[in-house]
């Protein structure tokens, strides 16, 4: 392990000379990045790559890798509470019950991080476009109004990263920009943003990893 | 709006209640199990022999075995959606403790699918002729034990659950394991029958989910780490 | 003491250290084992009561004792893979799931053989017998778990947890199965090792063979961990320059 020389203060996501092997294929090596409050981060990088590997070594998912990756200057292992507090990530597969409604998954999903009443989660709902859809279950909503269902978890969420995987995939016209304009609150109000996506980004201060 | 954190028991009920959800939705997953124990319990007159002399002295053990595999093939349902839609993944970043989700998914899961059986036991006791002084004992040695098997089999399936052909291997994980309550129930079943006094065999199930409740989750929860990479 | 640590979990050292070992263990076994089944076949004076078949305890016995240390084994090994994520101790855990099976079934067998002879029949649900036949059938779930998962990471880790839970339950297993048996069994019974206090002339030669079996154990669970090692470090510089040298 690598201590890194940075500005602790500053930076919320220290990531340190990262290693990450898969079926003897070096995905990444000695990878060095930090994330500063404010910062959208944008990952790409052909596919199998390993940028969805890199996310979930990030989020603790996925330990298979060697290297320091720390929160606020502690390593996440050791202050795995306070991240997880401060942490939304969705990834391919959106954490969205087919049989239950957007509300009732949505109701869940927050309920483990914080409080939030109905009125809020309706709230959220209709801000993404999906009022009037709150009671019908979710297989019957089509891929990017799933997509929606999560991305209000993002509305509601007070956490400071969001780890957002290919979010923009199943998303229309109207729906990427508001993901945008999101991101570019989160960002603003302090918040930092870690995304995989070949979209082209319009957020000011936007950081870019290139992958091999 | 001020950020309020939720209690690790509010996530607890949460998840509990989430769970319950869905599986009243299912109404099929309910049902099965259910089904299941009724139709493998039945088959055994069919395959060994309508005499109810021969009926009552298996009675105990049919009613065990058919459970058991009630439970194996319920146990499925527990985190495979959650895996599948990744719901799982939440559960894991979540900030509260796992053993006490894992524990809370066991706890519904159980509700739905061991508790009927159990209740329902008594009633297929007396299609098997099994005497009916030890109606009684049967309930409350599969109210006992069938959350034991639960438990048990969540961790067997906690291992598999990313697996595309799980299901015999589940069987050959799981079966082995719920020998000794296999042996506790259907032993104190046959202890009424022979009028002898029941609290140490009680205790000694007591004592099996005790453990369980206390161990069990937490090999699910380092299972379902492990499984989801 | 970490850097000892370390160094014990490099398969390369474990692969060095253990073929200088090898011809050593691999001879101490060979002439244990002559020693003990001439002697055991042709020097031990028969039974008084089982006649010439009590010859099978010396491989019973032999086989049924090391069966029991396989959970045990593999818990420790997952214990370490879990905790020091260390590379050497999953090669031995995973090797060590099919040797036990195979040495469970041999006990199994060897036992059932004997059983013919003084129970008059092939299998009876002796409270050993069915502990045993559990056990292989949990050292199976062990070997088709670790076949089933693709990534070696996730398979070794799962494997780990398994044997260690499977550890805890064999002894529960052992434990209830004793009961269950002597509920159900008249006592009294015949049980394969219940011998009548024993001369030296016939336990000295089940000590040998037992040692000679643990030897076997451990020559077999080395040949196999450095096959193993072969195959997962078949990319790094030290078993290239192996091949090469061959």
């Amino acid at each position: 392990m690598v201590e890194v020389e940075t500005d602790l203060e500053a930076s919320m996501l220290c990531v340190g000379s990262l290693f990450c092997e898969r079926d003897d294929r070096i995905l990444f090596e000695d990878l060095n990045f930090e994330l500063k409050e404010g910062q959208v981060l944008q990952i790409k990088g052909s596919n199998g790559s390993g940028k969805t590997t890199l996310l979930r070594n990030i989020c603790g998912l996925n330990a298979g890798y060697e290297g320091a990756i720390s929160w606020y200057g502690d390593p996440i292992r050791e202050c795995q509470e306070e991240f997880y507090s401060s942490l939304v990530y969705i990834g391919h597969r959106v954490g969205v019950n087919k049989v239950l409604t957007p509300l009732e998954n949505l109701r869940w999903s927050s309920s483990l991080q914080q409080v939030i009443t109905d009125d809020e989660l309706l709230d959220a709902l209709e801000q993404v476009g999906l009022r009037g859809y709150e009671d019908s279950q979710c297989f019957t909503l089509s891929a990017g109004q799933q997509q929606r269902v999560s991305l209000s978890k993002l509305l509601l969420s007070r956490a400071k990263l969001w780890v957002l995987d290919e979010p923009f995939t199943t998303l229309d016209a109207a729906g990427v920009k508001q993901l945008e304009a999101l991101l570019k609150t989160h960002a603003g109000n302090g918040g930092a943003v870690m995304v995989t996506t070949h979209h082209t980004l319009s957020v000011p201060d936007l950081q870019v990893l290139e992958f091999g | 709006m001020t950020a309020q954190t939720v209690t690790t028991f509010e996530a607890f009920k949460a998840t509990l209640k989430r769970d319950l959800l869905i599986a009243y939705k299912r109404k099929n997953d309910m049902v099965n199990p259910f089904m299941f124990f009724l139709i493998v319990a039945s088959l055994f007159p069919i395959g060994i022999s309508p005499d109810p002399d021969r009926l009552a002295e298996i009675a105990s053990g049919v009613l065990w075995i058919s459970a058991l595999l009630a439970s194996l093939l319920a146990m499925d349902n527990l985190f495979r959606s959650d895996y599948e839609d990744g719901s799982l993944e939440q559960l894991l970043l979540s900030p509260h403790p796992l053993y006490f989700l894992v524990l809370a998914k066991n706890i519904s899961h159980w509700l739905v699918s061991g508790l009927p059986v159990a209740l329902v036991s008594p009633l297929v006791a007396y299609m098997l002729n099994l005497p009916s002084e030890s109606y009684f004992t049967l309930f409350i040695t599969l109210l006992i034990g069938t959350p034991v098997l639960s438990l048990l089999g969540s961790i067997g399936v906690a291992l598999t659950v990313g697996l595309g052909s799980r299901g015999l291997i589940l069987a050959v994980i799981t079966l082995p394991m719920s020998v000794p309550v296999l042996i506790a129930g259907t032993l104190t079943v046959q202890q009424t029958l022979n009028g002898a006094s029941l609290a140490g065999y009680l205790a000694i199930l007591a004592a099996m989910l005790f453990a369980a409740v206390s161990f069990a989750p937490l090999a699910s929860a380092a299972a379902l780490r492990i499984s989801v990479n | 003491m970490w850097l000892w640590f370390s160094k014990l979990g490099s398969p390369k050292w474990f692969y060095e250290l253990s073929g200088k070992w090898l011809p050593w263990l691999a001879a101490g076994m060979s002439l244990l084992l002559i020693v003990g089944i001439i002697w055991a076949l042709l020097f031990v004076p028969p039974d008084y009561q089982q006649g010439d078949t009590i010859r099978i305890m010396y491989v019973h016995v032999p086989f049924a004792s090391i069966s029991l240390a396989f959970f045990p084994l593999m818990a420790v090994a997952g214990t370490i893979t879990l905790v020091w994520r260390m590379k050497l101790a999953d090669m031995v855990a995973k090797t060590a799931a099919p040797l036990g099976a195979w040495f469970t079934a041999l006990a199994l067998a060897s036992g059932s053989i004997w059983g013919s002879d003084i129970w008059g029949t092939w299998w009876i649900w002796d409270g050993r017998l069915t502990s045993m036949l559990l056990q292989f059938f949990l050292l199976v779930g062990v070997i088709s778990l670790r076949s089933a998962i693709e990534d070696a990471d996730a398979a070794a880790k799962a494997c780990a947890l398994l044997a260690i839970v499977g550890c805890i339950n064999v002894f529960v297993i052992k434990y209830s199965v004793d009961w269950w048996n002597t509920l159900h069994q008249p006592s009294g019974s015949f049980s394969l090792s219940d011998e009548a206090p024993n001369p030296p002339e016939v336990w000295v030669p089940l000590v040998i063979m037992i040692v000679a079996v643990y030897l076997f154990f451990v020559v077999s669970l080395i040949l196999s961990t450095r096959n193993e090692i072969l195959e997962r470090e078949r990319r790094s510089q030290w078993v290239q320059e192996l091949i090469e040298a061959n």
